[in-house]
């Protein structure tokens, strides 16, 4: 009896502190847009960090416990948390986070996808056969997704409808005035020849117009071969790259072995928020991504 | 208005002598710049205004390829293919050497069960599981796994798991029906290909036969708490062993508690205590040999009760929580059997009380994104007691007290999240036969991408 008195009063508890809407996002971007289209009516909750790959998550128990009390799912879906998201809806024991259900928002299906397959076969390597979920990596989908989100939101939570459109509505603002900024920012960018060592970067490249000579990793997913790591030098004697790109939660080796070999400039870009200091929302976040390329382009 | 001004200036200047004066050629000299900064002003306007033309020429430009590869892609999605179950299939091989012979296998203390001894000796083909799972409406997920495996010239054909799962009773509660890997300890609700190593804890093969299943309706209550705290049980039919025979109502039971979390970013953890029961009835010793395939003439049964109880620690570390890089996981159990009842044969009879107990500890420290190694320790302890100890001996139980250890280490290169080739190393005393024993196998997962748990 004591035990059911300790559950019902956990409970009470713990929804005495609760927000209005209790959000899980997968990755920190979305739950940095979360919290801007939100505000105090949202309290929100990042299920990986920067410095996290998110293909490779633990169904943890705390993650489980956070998608139990979560009224909203915001994840970049395109498979790419299929290795442990599945996991955390089965576990959870909650119904509106159900695929398909009204907390179940999967940001990809509300953007264009670049990089889909044509055949799809393992051999390839980790391949996404939806398309390359890297999509926090251009804020013109940060807005797409923005739109979305809020409507979804109004949704889920009438009573404060108008204030998740006001709060929309002022972020589309500042946003859009930001993205003016990046672009005249980032015009010396345009046409300048990069590696990547990971295909995280599309959407970025196509919106600032660096143009992608090779990847380091010819199979997503896989570490380079040697042998791929030479045909990439081959591949930089015919076209010269003025810098090699991975993201901060990937191991910088090939990038290193590059530098080495090369006049390459390496680059550790933030790929999301917390991905380094400097990078603490969004803004920041493009902020610091822009600045950084800026600063390897002058070298 | 400007060029005029610039054309009569032009005419003024040439009409005049050299013999102006100075101070006129410096005011004409003042205006010409004054002119020439306002149209470097306007041409650099101008430019401005082209670029962001430019821009805006693109971001129209996305905009329509994005609506075409929009209406392209509902259209592919359209088809009857799309509502298939995920399929995946689990294949696996392996090379066994033993220094003694494994039909010498004992595990003192304990009777061994039909898949309880050791894999065959050489080269053999491991089990092939073939999962399929999928959400059946809005209310339940559905997921089944098919083993295939040869023994002795034959392909048996055994359903591990078949279970039906809701999705939605919200509330954080789960239940489940069917066919599934009882909710004890940790390593019990994994299959077999997600183990650590390529045989299973000795615990495991003396208790359970390698792994304890149910027939039956398992439920779980997630608390609403941060800490993650699940309260559970099960209800089944209790003809898995060490359960026997059929019952009319419930057979066995079962309830589990577990908790966990994380420590910082770097640290998780997760507990969790279990006890289950059965009454079993007539449950048979197949005369301690494993794979002995052949019924014993006159084996001898038991009947009575039988409870198991089991803590289990495991905690995981990632610098950052970044698990592909590097990461180290620890894992503890402990399973503690008491069974109080008659043994039997057909000619004798007689009172038995039995303490079946032990437990290992495993690390496993996964140095570079493709590489792991890891390093097992098991232990058992048993105390047998019967009023006549010839039906022991017929059982063929060991009520020595002698305490069997085993001592492992592997390696595992895992080229891909899909595929996995590991070399083990046992120093095994499962009984007084000392064997050093050596497994290379490979395991590789096709078909669906999935996902393990914690």
């Amino acid at each position: 009896m004591k035990f059911l008195y300790i559950i019902v009063f956990l409970s009470v508890f713990s929804s005495a502190v609760q927000a209005d809407l209790t959000i899980f996002a997968c990755e920190p971007e979305w739950a940095s847009l979360s919290e801007e289209l939100g505000g105090d009516k949202v309290s929100v909750f990042s299920a990986t960090t920067g410095l996290q790959d998110p293909h490779y998550i633990q169904a943890r128990p705390s993650l489980i416990a956070k998608a139990r009390r979560a009224d909203l799912l915001v994840c970049t879906g395109a498979e790419l948390e299929s290795g442990w998201l599945p996991l955390l809806q089965a576990k959870a024991g909650n119904s509106v986070i159900q695929t398909g259900a009204s907390g179940y928002f999967m940001v990809s299906n509300y953007v264009t996808l670049i990089d889909i397959p044509t055949s799809l076969d393992r051999s390839q390597g980790h391949i996404h056969a939806a398309g390359n979920p890297h999509i926090q990596t251009s804020p013109l989908n940060i807005v797409k997704v923005a739109q979305a989100l809020s409507q979804r939101m109004q949704e889920i939570d009438r009573v404060n409808a108008v204030f998740y459109q006001q709060r929309f509505d002022d972020f589309n603002q500042r946003w859009q005035a930001a993205i003016d900024n990046w672009q005249q920012q980032a015009a010396p960018l345009k046409g300048v020849n990069v590696v990547v060592q990971h295909n995280s970067w599309g959407y970025l490249f196509d919106w600032l117009g660096l143009n992608k000579v090779t990847v380091l990793e010819s199979k997503p997913g896989v570490p380079p071969t040697v042998s791929d790591l030479n045909n990439t030098l081959n591949q930089l004697k015919t076209t010269p790259a003025k810098m090699v790109i991975h993201a901060a939660y990937q191991s910088s080796k090939a990038s290193d072995w590059l530098v080495d070999k090369t006049a390459i400039t390496s680059v550790t870009l933030p790929f999301t928020i917390g991905g380094n200091e400097q990078s603490k929302d969004l803004f920041s976040l493009f902020d610091n991504t822009i600045q950084r390329l800026l600063d390897a382009a002058k070298q | 208005m400007k060029p005029l001004k610039l054309a009569l200036l032009i005419a003024a200047s040439l009409g005049t002598s050299i013999s102006a004066h100075a101070d006129q050629i410096s005011d004409l000299k003042a205006e010409f710049l004054q002119m020439r900064a306002d149209y470097e002003q306007r041409i650099e306007q101008l430019e401005q205004r082209l670029a962001q033309t430019e821009v805006t020429t693109n971001a129209v430009k996305t905009e329509v390829a994005s609506v075409k590869a929009t209406s392209t892609s509902t259209a592919t999605t359209r088809n009857n293919n799309s509502f298939n179950p995920a399929i995946s299939m689990v294949l696996n091989g392996q090379f066994s050497d033993y220094s003694d012979s494994p039909d010498n296998y004992e595990l003192s203390g304990f009777a061994l069960q039909d898949e309880g001894g050791l894999a065959p000796e050489g080269l053999s083909l491991g089990e092939s599981e073939i999962t399929v799972s999928a959400s059946i409406d809005q209310l339940f997920f559905g997921q089944s796994t098919i083993a295939l495996h040869d023994d002795a010239g034959t392909t048996e054909v055994g359903i591990e798991e078949a279970f039906i799962q809701t999705l939605g009773l919200g509330n954080g509660i789960t239940v489940r029906a069917g066919r599934f890997y009882s909710p004890m300890g940790y390593l019990n609700e994994k299959h077999i290909h997600a183990w650590n190593f390529a045989d299973a804890p000795l615990i495991y093969r003396g208790l359970f036969g390698n792994q304890l299943t149910t027939d039956g309706v398992k439920f779980s209550y997630l608390l609403p708490t941060d800490q993650m705290i699940e309260l559970g049980g099960t209800v089944g039919s209790g003809d898995q062993h060490p359960g026997a025979g059929t019952n009319s109502g419930i057979g066995d039971w079962l309830i589990y508690a577990r908790t966990g979390g994380d420590i910082g970013t770097n640290h998780s953890w997760q507990a969790s205590a279990s006890h289950w029961q059965s009454s079993p009835k007539d449950r048979e010793y197949a005369g301690g040999h494993n794979h002995g395939g052949d019924a014993v003439a006159d084996p001898v049964l038991f009947n009575g009760d039988t409870d198991i109880s089991n803590v289990s620690l495991i905690y995981k570390w990632a610098p950052n929580g970044n698990f592909k890089q590097k990461n180290i996981t620890l894992l503890g159990e402990y399973f503690y059997l008491n069974e109080d009842g008659q043994l039997n044969n057909s000619a004798e009879l007689a009172q038995y009380d039995a303490k079946q107990y032990g437990g290992f500890i495993e690390g496993i420290y996964q140095f570079a994104p493709r590489w792991r190694t890891g390093a097992r320790y098991d232990w058992l302890g048993s105390k047998l007691r019967a009023s006549d100890n010839e039906l022991l001996t017929d059982a063929d139980l060991d009520f020595s007290g002698f305490h069997p250890q085993r001592y492992s280490l592997m390696l595992e290169w895992l080229p891909s999240e899909f595929s996995r080739v590991r070399a083990q190393v046992n120093r095994d005393k499962s009984s007084r036969n000392d064997d050093t024993q050596l497994f290379l196998q490979y395991t590789v997962s096709i078909g669906a991408h999935g996902a393990h748990s914690f």
